[in-house]
């Protein structure tokens, strides 16, 4: 293998991949970047086998030439120190070679590395993709979709396939689910693509958290292709691979209420500020557990009482509120999560009864869906 | 020493059989637990199935061929689908389990399939086991686990009863000594050698090594200055035995010498002289076998157990060498 590349780009790819890098791993390889050297470009890799960051360099992009490649061939090179030289190399280009048993030189100006490689055949194979089979989504609305839904994954490892958010494809739409057991998140989105295929995949919260760190907030199509045992996303020179959860994940449909015997319209930013103020009393106490109750004259009060530190009782003015008198507790942590991913101004709560899920809505907008159970307080 | 399948089957017949069977027949156990001695080659065969369930150009629907991606790869230990576990320091930790779990919670990166071989699982700490356990009891499709051990009596039981175990059958010192001397070991050096480990790689270590002939010549001086000055004993171990056996493998090392010594002392007893392991102390033991009932030679071999058995627990190796030393001792026993 040997080419010459423009550092910038080459620092570039590098970074990116050495998102998906991380020094504690069991199998020695992945401790390494796999440089593949093609007629088409050059293509870096790094994976920690949980997710796999691949990014391309073309050989020409625009009519300039980035990268003249003079052989193919691949290698893997251990990221810590690859990195970390490329970044300190003097000039604006460099050379790359490989020579007999996976010595690699790499040359900048006067400055001339030695590297000690790894065979690139080592290196976990990535899927292969068949490009027919794709989704399509544009970028700020899938890194919209993450931030709503993730947060609401479980942390704990008792049952590993809730630390997953289900991503279910059918009839051109795209609903992803995340649950912990005491609240969900569920939000749904068109697709564009395969009309036919339908899917339903759960994957690792982690990953979906790392792919939206890297992802651009613009208006790009983004391709997803699922495939057995990963999902790839594809944007523009980066694809990015996450393994999927093993298992079944279990069925939400049932537990979302789909009648109301209370129903309250209320400004949000009001509604979470209150909840927040509350919050800070009640942090200290178990749970985090702040009331609410309706009161006459359209007002909402909610409190929060530690006998140890003291109370808090604030009124919040509602646009409406319709049907039964209600009391109700609620982990005002989960509450706050779910109304900071809520966009428009004003949300509507349902309520079923003191002692069954909530579902929370923005007014106009029902394809968004935050579910929050409540907490038995005597 | 075991590389390839038909080493196996020479060595181990009945666990190629099983294993051959399993495989061929599509019944492969979600568990296996692989038991017996040192250097019987456990380790090794739990390296051939994997590659066995993992090879790209498998022949005769079991043996692997050891140069695809695949099999390379697991030989490396680089295969994103075979975890491999060993004691992290002193013991296999309840951390080292969870990471496991969290790993065999996702899909495999490649096939379907997956694989995991815990090496020393008895070194599993109780929680860790524990935790293991429900993990084997609730299998993923396609998941294979194979665990290893030297000593299954310590395995809990519950991990026992969930597992196929696979016992390997020690080697025949003679057989092994065949071996040894064939790989140019002097006969004497070889008959020692072939009883303290079956694996050829450590034995050829160990006879080129100048720390073994001298801990050979030191232990065998112990025992001498037992039989004639028991009280001199204390003091030749702080003059010179101290000074040579400082790791607790190397103790460990210098305790089966002593006890082959005293195993020698018994074959003279019983008229097996072609069995002596140390034939130049002959003429001595045979003097030393008319001073000593049977029982009681019984008893110093327990002793050397006992202490052996002591020192894989946390102790201070010099009072635990001492004590031996005053076990030894004619007389009643001290401690």
């Amino acid at each position: 293998m040997r080419f010459i590349i423009q550092r910038d780009r080459l620092i570039q790819s590098v970074q990116d991949v050495m998102k998906a890098v991380t020094s504690r791993t069991t199998i020695p390889i992945l401790t390494g970047i796999k440089i593949t050297a093609t007629e088409e470009g050059v293509t870096f890799t790094g994976s920690d086998s949980d997710i796999s960051i691949e990014s391309f360099i073309p050989a020409e992009e625009g009519g300039d030439e980035i990268v003249e490649i003079k052989e193919t061939g691949s290698i893997v090179l251990q990221a810590r120190f690859f990195s970390e030289i490329v970044k300190k190399l003097p000039l604006g280009t460099v050379e790359m070679q490989v020579t007999n048993s996976f010595q690699t030189i790499i040359r900048s100006g006067k400055a001339e590395f030695n590297l000690n490689g790894l065979d690139a055949d080592e290196y976990p194979h990535l899927p292969q993709i068949e490009e027919e089979k794709t989704l399509k989504l544009p970028a700020d609305l899938l890194k919209t979709l993450i931030r709503q839904t993730v947060f609401a994954v479980s942390t704990s490892e008792t049952r590993p396939i809730l630390t997953g958010v289900n991503w279910k494809i059918e009839n051109g739409q795209i609903i992803c689910i995340a649950t912990d057991s005491h609240r969900l998140a569920m939000r749904s989105a068109p697709i564009e693509g395969e009309e036919q295929s339908s899917y339903s995949v759960v994957i690792p919260g982690k990953s979906l958290n790392e792919l939206s760190k890297i992802l651009d907030d613009t208006t790009d199509l983004i391709d997803i292709v699922i495939t057995e045992n990963q999902v790839l996303f594809k944007a523009k020179h980066l694809l990015f691979f996450s393994r999927l959860l093993e298992g079944n994940y279990p069925d939400t449909s049932r537990l979302i209420p789909t009648e109301s015997k209370t129903d309250v319209v209320v400004h949000t930013k009001d509604f979470l500020q209150a909840i927040d103020r509350a919050s800070l009393l009640a942090r200290e106490g178990r749970n985090n557990v702040v009331k609410l109750s309706t009161m006459d004259g359209g007002f909402l009060e909610i409190s929060s009482n530690t006998p140890e530190i003291g109370k808090v009782i604030e009124e919040v003015q509602t646009e409406t509120i319709d049907g039964e008198e209600l009391k109700i507790s609620f982990s005002a942590k989960y509450m706050m999560d779910a109304l900071k991913t809520l966009e428009g101004t004003e949300i509507r709560v349902k309520f079923t009864g003191a002692m069954r899920p909530f579902v929370i809505h923005s007014l106009n907008d029902e394809t968004i869906t935050q579910l929050i159970l409540p907490v038995r307080t005597y | 020493m075991i590389g390839k399948w038909n080493e196996l089957e020479q060595i181990q017949p009945d666990v190629y059989r099983m294993l051959k069977n399993s495989r061929i027949k599509n019944r492969v156990a979600h568990a296996y637990l692989f038991e017996g001695g040192k250097g019987t080659g456990k380790r090794e065969a739990a390296l051939l199935f994997a590659k066995s369930l993992f090879c790209e150009q498998i022949t005769e629907g079991i043996v692997p061929c050891d140069h695809c991606v695949n099999c390379k790869r697991i030989q490396s230990g680089n295969h994103p689908d075979v975890h491999v576990l060993e004691p992290d320091g002193l013991s296999i930790k309840k951390e080292q389990i969870q990471t496991l779990q969290e790993e065999f919670s996702k899909k495999a990166v490649e096939s379907s399939k997956k694989l995991y071989a815990i090496f020393h699982a008895d070194k599993m700490t109780n929680q860790a086991a524990n935790s293991l356990l429900k993990f084997l009891e609730e299998p993923n499709r396609e998941t294979t686990a194979i665990l290893v051990t030297e000593q299954v009596q310590r395995i809990l039981p519950t991990i026992l009863s969930r597992c196929q175990v696979i016992s390997f059958k020690p080697l025949s010192p003679i057989y092994f000594k065949e071996t040894l001397l064939q790989n140019g070991v002097s006969p004497s050096n070889a008959t020692v050698i072939s009883h303290l480990t079956q694996n050829l790689e450590e034995a050829l270590q160990m006879n080129s090594q100048e720390w073994f002939a001298q801990a050979q010549k030191i232990m065998v001086k112990l025992y001498e200055t037992l039989r004639s000055n028991p009280l001199k004993a204390l003091l030749y171990l702080q003059e010179e035995w101290f000074a040579h056996f400082k790791e607790k493998e190397q103790i460990d090392r210098g305790l089966d010498l002593l006890f082959l010594i005293y195993k020698d002392l018994l074959h003279v007893q019983l008229d097996k002289r072609n069995q002596l392991v140390f034939n130049h102390l002959e003429k001595v033991l045979e003097h030393d076998a008319l001073l000593i009932s049977s029982q009681r030679l019984a008893e110093k071999m327990s002793v050397i157990l006992d202490a052996k058995k002591r020192l894989l627990s946390n102790t201070n190796t010099q009072l635990l060498m001492e004590q031996l030393v005053l076990n030894l001792q004619e007389g009643s026993s001290f401690v």
